[in-house]
């Protein structure tokens, strides 16, 4: 049971018992080339880690789709802001002011959820502790930004 | 295992989470092309076409063995996600956006 290694930080009340079929180590031995280490020494190490618990990787792919799902709700609220807000008087620019940087955000996001998700697959894998992720604190300062930019051309449509 | 502890076959129930978050992802996907399709009909036809896909996505990560990791999945879904944003800021940018109240309110009247 090597293989079903569990980081002590996370408490499980079961034994792992999943209903998935054990394969034998052997057959494992291309598992590890499937995720790139940082770094690119993968292939040097091909017994890196072992596999993960299934509910840790579940969770990482799920942690991926969270962040998707906000780069879709993005681009849906940049998308509205451009094309569904009346103009701001005076302003002719300030929707797409506030759209677009949103746009812009929900394709950076699913890229670097990829790369974080790679990333915690590997610490999984090793039994290390996972890296801190980029992404919250990205999120907040582009949505403050916006919200500054929001109440700037507000304010100039206002003057005018 | 029929008949066995769910906990047993699934634990955690991790697999239909992972199912219902694809759903879930699936259905953000079908919200941003019908934005999309208010106004630009083609662009949102393409995106609309990419929801089953999604959707389909999550079936397969849910009948795949233990060990297989997603990474292709995954990386598929990055790229549609930041295709379907070029798409989307192509139509914000380029898309006439309605130039006054009146007109907004008229076109959705």
């Amino acid at each position: 049971m090597l293989w079903h290694w569990h980081p002590p930080s996370l408490p499980l009340d079961r034994p792992c018992q999943h209903g998935w079929p054990e394969r034998p180590r052997a057959a494992r031995g291309g598992a590890t080339s499937s995720i790139d280490q940082p770094g690119g020494q993968a292939a040097a190490e091909p017994a890196a880690g072992t596999e993960p618990d299934p509910r840790f990787t579940l969770a990482n792919e799920r942690t991926f789709l969270a962040w998707s799902r906000t780069a879709l709700a993005l681009v849906v609220a940049g998308l509205g802001v451009v094309q569904l807000l009346p103009p701001f008087p005076g302003v002719d620019w300030g929707r797409h002011v506030i759209g677009v940087p949103l746009i812009v955000l929900g394709a950076a996001v699913p890229v670097t959820a990829y790369w974080e998700w790679q990333r915690n697959q590997w610490a999984l894998r090793r039994g290390q502790p996972l890296p801190r992720s980029v992404l919250p604190r990205v999120l907040t300062w582009t949505i403050t930004g916006i919200a500054v930019l929001s109440a700037i051309v507000l304010l100039i449509s206002a003057v005018r | 295992m029929p008949g066995g502890d769910p906990e047993d076959l699934d634990p955690g129930m991790a697999r239909e989470r992972t199912r219902l978050a694809w759903a879930r992802t699936a259905i953000a996907f079908a919200a941003l092309a019908v934005a999309i399709l208010r106004r630009e009909v083609v662009a949102g036809l393409v995106v609309l076409a990419m929801v089953p896909l999604v959707w389909s996505l999550g079936h397969v990560a849910s009948r795949e063995p233990a060990g297989k990791l997603p990474s292709r999945r995954l990386l598929l879904m990055t790229l549609l996600i930041t295709l379907v944003s070029v798409l989307a800021g192509v139509v914000a940018l380029l898309g006439h956006a309605p130039a006054s109240l009146d007109q907004l309110l008229s076109r959705h009247g």
